[in-house]
Order: C-alpha cells, then structure tokens, then sequence
C-alpha cells in the first residue's frame, strides 16, 4: 500500500506534533477503524464522489489570511487561532486568568491537563460515532481545551477562530470544552475556510458540561467550495445543566454537520438555534440533533434559512426521547425561505420517541417563497422591492445573529450575509 | 409645496377575473376629507388596494392622477414615495424587522439619498408621534406588527402615516375592531394631520368614526360603483335610516359585487 516513502498519515501528524505515546496510539487505532469503516449511505448527502484522501499533513508554512489577521486583532476578549491544524496564537483575558480559566491547545492539554482531558477527550464523540469522527480522532491537529473551575462565571466569551487555507492536507481540528459544577461560559467558534483543493475535512467539538454549569457555544461558519466538510459538535449535560447552541452558517460549499445536545443529566436543558444562508452551488445539510436521556430534560430547536442561486439545503431537527426520560419536553421550528434562483431546500423534522410519559413534543416545519404580501406591504410605505426582500430575509435571520456572543462575531456574520444578500 | 391634487376617472378593477368595480370617479383635494360608506362587499377596499397597487387587483380601464402624474405607471413603491398612503385593514406582520426601523427606512426612502433624517431626530419625533396616539414606547423596538392586537396594528398604521405625513392618505376600516377609546386616538391622530398639504380617504362602514372625523363629502358605494354623494349629513342619515331606503330609492336589489368580508 503507496509508496515506500510515504509515511503513515497518522505517524506525520504524531511527529509533527510530538505528543505522547498513548495519545498515538488512539490515532492508530482510530486510523484502522476509518480505514475499516464503509462510507455511510446519507440519505441526503451523496458520499460517492468523495475522494477520503487526506494528503500529507505539514505543521509549518500556512500564511495567516489578511482578513483573518485583522479579524484576530480586533478580538478583545479571550481567544485562540488555529490555523491549518496549527494553534498559532492563544490569548487570556485577564478576567478569565483571574478565575482559574484555562485555555491551552488539545495537544498540550493532555499532559498539562491529563485527569480532565482523559475523562472526557473522546467520551462524547468517540471514534466510532462515524467515518469522519473516526478520521479527526486518527489525525486531529489544533484546536483548544477549555476548562472553566467550579462556581466560576464568565462574562466574556472564549472565541477560537479556525483557518483552513486549503492547503493539501485534511484538516481534522478538534477541540474541549469542559465547565465544572455551577461554572458559565460563552465559548465561540469562528471558521475561515477557504475554497480549495478536494480534500476530506472533519471538525470535532466535545462539550461537557458539568451539574448546573451553563454553556453557551456559537459557531459562525463559512465552509468554502472546494473539500468535503464534516462537522460533528457535541455536548454532554449533567444534572440541571444548560447547553445553548447558536449556528450561523454561510457556506457555499459541500458540508455534513451535526450540532447535538445529549441531555443526560436530569432536570439539563438545551436550545439550538440554527440561522443558515445558502448559495452559490452550496450543499449544506445541517442536523440540529437533541437527545434526552435524563428525566425532566427539555429542549427547543429553531432553524431558519435563506437561500438562493443554486444552493441545497437540508435542515434537520431530530429529537430521540429515550426510554426512562421521564417529563421530557421538545420543541422544534424550521422555517426555510427560497430567496430567488434554483434553489432547493429540504426542512426535516424527526421525532423518535421511546417514553410514554412526555411533557410535550411539537414541532413544526416549513419551506416557501417570501410572502408578496409582506414585500407589498413595505413597498407601500415607499421602500423599493430588493430593499423590501432584503429587510424580510434579515429580519428572519436577525434572531439568531443577535444571539451570538461578541461584536466581532455579529459583525463578520453581518458581512457575510449582506455579502451574498446585495447581489 | 402645492395642495395635493388627487382624481381617478372611471376605475374598473377586476380580481381573479371578476369585475368588482365598474366605474369610480373620485377628485380629492388637498385639505379635504372624503368618506366612502356602503355595505359589506361592494369594492369598497379593493378600491384602497387597487389605488395602492396590491398585487391581487388589475386595473383593466381607467386613470388615477396625483399631482399630474400617472399612479397606474407606478410601482407600489413609487406611488408612496410620490405621497400616496394606504392605512391597511390587515397589515402584514413582518417578524425580525423592528418597527423604528421599518418607519426610518420607510422615511429615508421617500426622502431620498444625502437627505436622510438624523437618527436622533427621527427617534424623537418617533417618541412624540407615539405618545400622541398612547402607543407604549416599547413598541419602536417590536418586530412590525408582530403580536400585535387589532387596535395596536391600527394604532401603528396612523403611526406610520403621522410620521411619513402623505399627500394623500387613505384609511381602510380603520375603525374596524377598535373600542370608543381607541377609535378617539385614532381620530385625534387624523385630526392632527389635517391641513391644506394632506388629502384622505376613509373608507368605513358605520358613521360612529364620521363623529370624531367630520367629512366634507360622504360617498356611497355600491356594486362597485358611486351611488350616491353628499355632504356630512348623508352619513347621519345613512346611520339612522340603514342602506335600505337608499337601495330602494335607486332600485337596488343586491348591493355587493363580490363574496369578500
């Protein structure tokens, strides 16, 4: 198998990284599961075409992008860039060094932070949970270990800004986020990827959060054309916990991503809200997935999107209510809105419920045109028509963008958007 | 600035193919109030929609002027930047879109580019022109009419039009669904507009609101057409007497031209 020079995937990311042993050897035997892995049938998604190479890592040589330099510099509170695998930069509040916080790169985490990091790296996404999670465990290279004390709250949020340049390798961050008991924190993921070459990417975000701490965790993405993305985010709740997700995603590219909650800890509670732009020849299909294991857990899940040109679309709310998750309560909304073009969106609510003894389980679903009479309506008051769409569009998605956690991230989604609206 | 010059000759509207009005002429002037009266069904809202250029209503034969120009070449919202002003019946809601911001864009747009209004001016005239019509101040902030009760999308649409102050403003039912205290704001709201630079049109089945804004000229309407006009004692007359006598008197059998409430 290839050529004899060629050095193992997972032995040029070890090298490069210099880690530990043990932590080799998860790569090793993520590797032979990725490699034994079938490629998943995607009922949505068609996974034939794509390649599975993951090129030869290299851990120097990536340029900071212009925009991205400035975006960092303008970063007033805590933060952390990764750019190609590579954690180039972390910075720490002074709030969040007064309180214990501490904010290191997954790498060092694991001897600087063995007893945390090895309780929950890889607990709540394990190798096995897919094909992709199976390939980041196996070369995953840069991302951040969070880890909030107990009691502690903070008041600004922990943003980490994720650059993949496209250069030819597989891009496989991952990151930990782990609060003690009564712990709050607003952590951030903001991604920059450009256009590139066909290669297979996956994203890895654990989240654990432990009895009535709060996490708030906002991802403002834009996955460009080019490779395949996956991305798998996941959070753990115990007892009275609260994990709320806010996914601003303007891709134009080819992703897979899953953004769940599981709600194991009685009495925890989650709310995703999911504010999606398609376009240009995007294909996007985003899972807003909550399970609930723990009695008394609720959870609401409200997805908008917007799209035009010929982006496709798929929007999923899936609640599973497991056996015994007695007083379980779920919402979900998706509203889906087809801007102009050919495009095509596809708004999928699931419900898998396996308790009899539920509080309450509504959902709702919905993809059509802008209602003409809301643009006639502010036409009538003399506002022309495109600025009558756009207002109607923002307004739909204005939700969620206010939910992000800092100035920096409204506004570079506030961008994005306009970007693509002012066409 | 000239007084308003509003006239439509001869309008035939039709929807879904079905002819609703067959024939109005109306000339309002500016400082003057016109209320067009009539049962349920007899075009007179499609007339208001029809002026403002909704999208369900053709227009298949005859002219509307405002001040020497041609609405019917009008887009929707070319017509109210040239002063026109619909008071909707059913405003549509428009979640996400705050109701300070929809007005300044609105305000913008009819004043044009370089001739914005500060945003600290608009705001205070925002906060006065909402304290004269009892609206709470929160409301600025509230998605455009969004969970808004009857009364307070009424309330909003006179909102919209003391602070866009039209060259010709027309109320469609918007008496309809309020209580005596709300239709009272309602009316002071008109009364507070009127001048020689604002021409309305009210459209209204019952004569209760004609006591808080008197017209100059009541218009009946009837299987889409003007029957009959007067002055403000027509309306009186109609409150006392019903529309019976004045569908005999002009051999009425069936006034209405269409099933819509």
């Amino acid at each position: 198998m290839g050529e004899v020079t060629a050095l193992n995937p997972v032995l040029r990311v070890a090298q490069a990284l210099q880690e530990p042993k043990v932590v080799t050897e998860k790569r090793d035997a993520a590797w032979k599961l990725y490699e034994s892995l079938e490629v998943p049938r995607l009922e949505k998604t068609d996974l034939r075409r794509v390649t599975w190479d993951v090129g030869e890592f290299e851990a120097t040589g990536a340029e900071v992008p212009e925009d991205v330099a400035s975006y960092v510099q303008g970063i007033e509170h805590s933060c952390a860039l990764v750019v190609d695998g590579v954690v180039r930069e972390i910075r720490l509040s002074d709030e969040a060094q007064a309180k214990g916080v501490v904010l290191v790169s997954i790498h060092d985490a694991c001897t600087t932070h063995a007893e945390v990091w090895n309780r929950h790296f890889g607990a709540i996404v394990p190798a096995d949970d897919s094909k992709w999670a199976a390939l980041n465990m196996a070369l995953f290279a840069g991302g951040v270990f969070v880890h909030v004390p107990r009691g502690a709250e903070l008041e600004h949020p922990i943003e980490v800004v994720y650059v993949w340049t496209g250069r030819p390798f597989s891009a496989c961050s991952r990151s930990l986020v782990v609060t003690e008991p009564l712990a709050r924190l607003r952590y951030a993921e903001t991604t920059f990827a450009k256009g590139g070459e066909r290669f297979v990417n996956s994203h890895v975000l654990e989240v654990f959060a432990s009895q009535a701490s709060s996490i708030q965790v906002a991802t403002a993405d834009e996955w460009r054309k080019g490779g395949m993305h996956f991305v798998t985010r996941r959070a753990k709740t115990e007892n009275d916990a609260e994990v709320d997700w806010v996914v601003a995603d303007t891709s134009d590219g080819q992703a897979v991503e899953l953004v769940e909650s599981e709600l194991a800890g009685q009495g925890s509670r989650s709310f995703t809200r999911v504010m999606g732009l398609g376009h240009g020849r995007a294909h996007v299909e985003i899972t807003a997935s909550m399970r609930h294991v723990g009695r008394h857990t609720e959870s609401e899940i409200s997805m908008h999107g917007a799209l035009r040109d010929r982006a496709n679309v798929i929007f999923r709310s899936r609640t599973q209510i497991e056996k015994g998750a007695v007083g379980a309560g779920s919402e979900q909304h998706d509203r889906m809105i087809m801007v102009d073009g050919t495009a095509r969106a596809d708004a999928i609510p699931m419900l898998l419920i396996d308790e009899n003894d539920v509080e309450r389980c509504g959902h709702a679903a919905s993809v059509g045109k802008i209602d003409p009479l809301q643009v006639y309506y502010l036409m009538s008051r003399g506002i022309p028509q495109s600025t009558a769409v756009q207002m109607i569009i923002w307004g739909y998605l204005r939700d969620t963008v206010e939910a992000l956690p800092s100035d920096a991230m409204r506004q570079i989604v506030v961008s994005r958007v306009e970007r693509e609206l002012a066409r | 600035m000239s007084k308003p010059d509003f006239v439509i000759r001869n309008l035939h509207v039709q929807v879904e193919g079905k002819e609703i009005l067959k024939g109005v002429d109306l000339h309002i002037r500016g400082g003057e109030i016109h209320a067009i009266m009539g049962p349920n069904g007899t075009g007179k809202s499609t007339l208001a929609s029809a002026i403002m250029g909704h999208p369900h209503y053709e227009v298949t034969e005859g002219e509307i002027w405002l001040d020497g120009q041609n609405v019917l070449e009008m887009s929707v919202d070319e017509r109210a930047r040239a002063g026109l002003f619909l008071a909707m019946q059913y405003p549509a809601e428009v979640p996400g879109v705050s109701n300070a911001n929809f007005i300044r864009t609105a305000l913008n747009a009819r004043r044009g580019e370089g001739n914005e209004i500060p945003v600290l001016q608009f705001h205070r005239r925002l906060v006065q022109k909402m304290k004269e019509l009892s609206i709470d101040p929160s409301f600025a902030e509230r998605y455009l009419n969004e969970g808004f009760s009857g009364g307070e999308k009424k309330r909003n649409e006179i909102l919209q039009m003391a602070m866009l102050e039209p060259r010709i403003a027309i109320l469609d039912e918007i008496d309809s669904g309020l209580d005596i205290d709300a239709l009272k704001i309602v009316a002071n709201g008109v009364n507070q507009l009127r001048s020689d630079n604002i021409g309305f049109l009210i459209i209204t089945h019952y004569q209760r609101l004609l006591n808080y804004i008197v017209p100059d000229v009541v218009h009946v309407m009837m299987q889409g057409r003007i029957v009959k006009s007067g002055d403000a004692k027509l309306a009186e007359e109609l409150e006392a007497k019903g529309y019976d006598w004045l569908k005999q008197e002009l051999g009425i059998e069936d006034e209405t031209v269409e099933v819509e409430a």
